[in-house]
């Protein structure tokens, strides 16, 4: 009779937990269903201001609950939520670099029906990196591109008064200000990271031509090639010491533009646009104030392009208010909004390292109020020079490729292979990709 | 009167469900699934998912990051087991010893233990830092080095070993609590009477210590194992995505969530698992088995 007692007792013990397990598994769904106007917005940028979110929850009835991820973490999340099929946010990041990989996915909703891009692009100068076939996969939201910084104090210490547009020359420059006494004055990223892919895009750029070509075959393989001869500048740059030896091993962003806020370079090849306003001449943390400037990035014979890559955000199909979502994203993406992420309002309304406003209109906005640095020559350059890294788009097997170009040109600064085994073994790669 | 018998049979089994089902669905399916998928090619770019045979395991070995991967495992391994058993050997025989503050000592101890990895691999960072590191720092002041150095992400095998050292730094202290558990379960008795048979502190540490404490020793060897083996957060967190000190499961994350191949992504599992289960098979063959003899 006692073993029955107990064997009852037990499966009490058992339904009980069971029915609070279920219980407890049902309630979030509960509340989620009777709450269908709260959305969740999963970004790798620190959240708008508490006060401007509530004036879109009271505009709109959506309540937003902003979600801080790491980037690469959030790319993890984004693969796997959409892969097992389940919710993890209404709206998200969609990387430039991945908009081919999602076209080809189908994890994102196409925005079109909510935004027109042939309307948007005199404004968004960018939109077209986000379309795949007339898809528009992420709306950007911000115009992020690749400029380059010099301290133009340490130029002037060195002799050289004017920085020179051409890249031998600006080599040259380098060797003078390393002469007066800065050990490694130049900063480029060579940690294995997405950083240093972008870099060699850009570098690409500067000489003069892309790495894929329209048919995404390897356009760096020959020695006269940009491409081929972007990677052996940057590889000799960091061999020759005119870069630090530790970059080989930072790929943190922050730590990478300490090195220039703390005035142990002198120049910045592949910095973000807006880390001057937002980093150089913040005094709290940067000792180079007033003495940091965007230059034209210099080329194989004069100024070369400014590659672009800008972050956009997108609604995933697994979403649960996908209308919702996209009334956000243009409540986000608004003319006024994108000048006050940048710093219209004062610094108490910004968005922690946001770079630069997606919207030209924004960008005028801020010129006129006289509260970012060098607005307008950042606004040229947007304008005239930042191009797509590739001609027709971030192909579907991009992170692949990103992976052999960041793993060989880090082997290669770092002595492990030679610059033509890099370009071999990279071209190898995209064939594989391809085939 | 055979009502209550048979329920007092089925009570073990009952007892036993959830953890059955918890086991099964957490571990067992997961395991069969991805041994199934590693003969399928599965990637949401290139759908549907079909049947490849070997073709994922060829293109693996082909890769020359993966077969890098695999042999700085290898190092990891090797390294990562030798040093935390030896050194954790070493602490437990000092921590078996009664001195003042022991308790404080071992909590000391314990507390690498107790950190998460990547909080870890960011302090071990900061130390081998080129600019402000604290190794440099040392080296410098000793003369050493003659300017700071970058440690990381030049030379492969001093990577591998610097970031293994990292690790070794997290595990020793579980292997000192196992062996120090061990060594808690020798009667005195024996020293006793080998002290009166004429045996030194070596003698005895080699020829007593030593066989009682082998099960404790091949546990930890498995365990120091398993954790080199699948070494992830220290390889990310101190050598990102370079090839230089790649581990395995950093290139199973590579070619499952950012190549999105997950067929070549369950193969290289599946390849992490047999070596983690033959290896962990031939250490308890060599060091349990015997003691039990």
């Amino acid at each position: 009779m006692r073993t029955a007692q107990l064997l009852q007792k037990q499966l009490n013990r058992l339904a009980l937990c069971a029915l609070v397990a279920l219980g407890g598994a049902s309630l979030p769904i509960g509340a989620a269903a009777a709450s269908t106007q709260s959305i969740t917005v999963a970004m790798h940028y620190p959240s708008p201001p508490r006060a401007l979110l509530d004036q879109f929850t009271k505009q709109t009835g959506i309540k937003v609950n902003w979600v801080e991820i790491g980037w690469d973490d959030l790319q993890t999340k984004i693969a796997a939520a959409a892969t097992s099929n389940v919710y993890f946010a209404d709206a998200t990041d969609v990387d430039w670099s991945k908009v081919g990989e999602y076209a080809k996915t189908g994890w994102f909703y196409p925005l079109n029906q909510w935004f027109n891009p042939a309307q948007l692009k005199p404004d968004v100068p960018q939109v077209d990196t986000f379309e795949v076939d007339g898809r528009l996969i992420g709306m950007p939201f911000d115009a992020s591109f690749m400029v380059t910084t010099v301290n133009t104090k340490d130029f002037r210490n060195a002799g050289v008064s004017q920085v020179p547009s051409t890249l031998a020359g600006f080599t040259s420059a380098l060797k003078r200000v390393q002469a007066t006494g800065m050990a490694h004055p130049l900063d480029i990223h060579f940690a294995a990271a997405e950083g240093l892919s972008t870099c060699w895009y850009q570098m690409t750029a500067a000489f003069g031509g892309r790495v894929l070509d329209r048919a995404e075959n390897p356009a760096f393989t020959s020695p006269s090639s940009p491409g081929y001869k972007a990677m052996a500048w940057m590889v000799n740059a960091y061999r020759d010491g005119l870069v630090p030896k530790g970059n080989i091993n930072m790929p943190d962003y922050t730590g990478f533009t300490t090195e220039m806020a703390k005035n142990r370079v002198a120049a910045v090849l592949c910095d973000y646009s807006g880390s001057v306003g937002s980093i150089y001449n913040v005094p709290s943390s940067s000792s180079v104030v007033g003495q940091t400037a965007y230059v034209p990035t210099p080329g194989a014979n004069g100024p070369g392009a400014n590659v672009a890559n800008p972050d956009g955000i997108g609604i995933p199909k697994t979403a649960r208010d996908p209308k919702a979502a996209a009334l956000f994203i243009k409540w986000f993406t608004g003319t006024r909004n994108q000048a006050i992420w940048a710093g219209l309002n004062g610094p108490k309304d910004v968005i922690e390292g946001f770079p630069l406003p997606m919207r030209l209109s924004s960008l005028d906005l801020l010129a006129k109020s006289g509260k970012l640095a060098q607005a307008q020559q950042l606004e040229q350059l947007l304008r005239q020079h930042a191009e797509a890294p590739f001609l027709e788009g971030a192909p579907s097997w991009y992170p692949a490729f990103s992976n052999a170009v960041y793993t060989n040109i880090h082997e290669a600064a770092a002595g492990q292979e030679s610059v033509q085994q890099a370009v071999q073994a990279i071209a190898s790669q995209v064939r594989q990709l391809k085939s | 009167m055979s009502r209550p018998a048979s329920q007092g049979r089925l009570l073990p089994y009952i007892l036993i469900s959830p953890l059955v089902v918890f086991i099964g669905a957490l571990s067992f399916y997961p395991t069969v699934l991805s041994t199934v998928q590693a003969f399928f090619r599965v990637t949401p770019l290139d759908p549907p998912t079909r049947f490849n045979g070997l073709e994922n395991f060829r293109d693996l070995f082909a890769s020359s990051a993966v077969r890098t991967s695999i042999a700085n495992t290898a190092a990891y391994v090797v390294i990562g087991v030798v040093f935390s058993v030896v050194l954790g050997t070493a602490i437990a025989s000092a921590l078996q010893q009664h001195f003042r503050f022991r308790g404080v000592v071992l909590a000391l101890v314990v507390l690498p233990w107790a950190l998460p990895g990547v909080v870890e691999a960011v302090i071990w960072n900061w130390m081998y830092d080129p600019n402000f590191g604290v190794v440099n720092s040392v080296l410098r002041s000793l003369h050493l080095i003659g300017s700071y150095q970058v440690f990381l992400g030049l030379s492969r095998w001093l990577t591998v070993a610097l970031i293994e050292l990292s690790q070794i730094w997290q595990i020793t202290p579980l292997m000192a609590l196992i062996i120090l558990a061990a060594l808690q379960s020798v009667p005195r008795d024996f020293y006793e009477a080998a002290h009166v048979d004429g045996a030194n502190r070596r003698q005895s540490f080699r020829y007593l210590t030593l066989p009682l404490i082998r099960p404790a020793l091949a546990v930890s060897s498995v365990e120091a194992l398993v954790l080199s083996l699948n070494i992830f957060d220290q390889v990310y967190v101190l050598n990102g995505n370079a090839t230089l000190g790649s581990s395995l499961m950093l290139q199973t994350y590579i070619v499952t969530f950012q190549d999105l191949n997950f067929g070549q992504g369950y193969a290289l599992s599946l390849v992490a698992t047999v070596a983690t289960a033959l290896l962990s098979m031939t250490v308890i063959a060599l060091l349990y088995r015997r003691s039990q003899a």
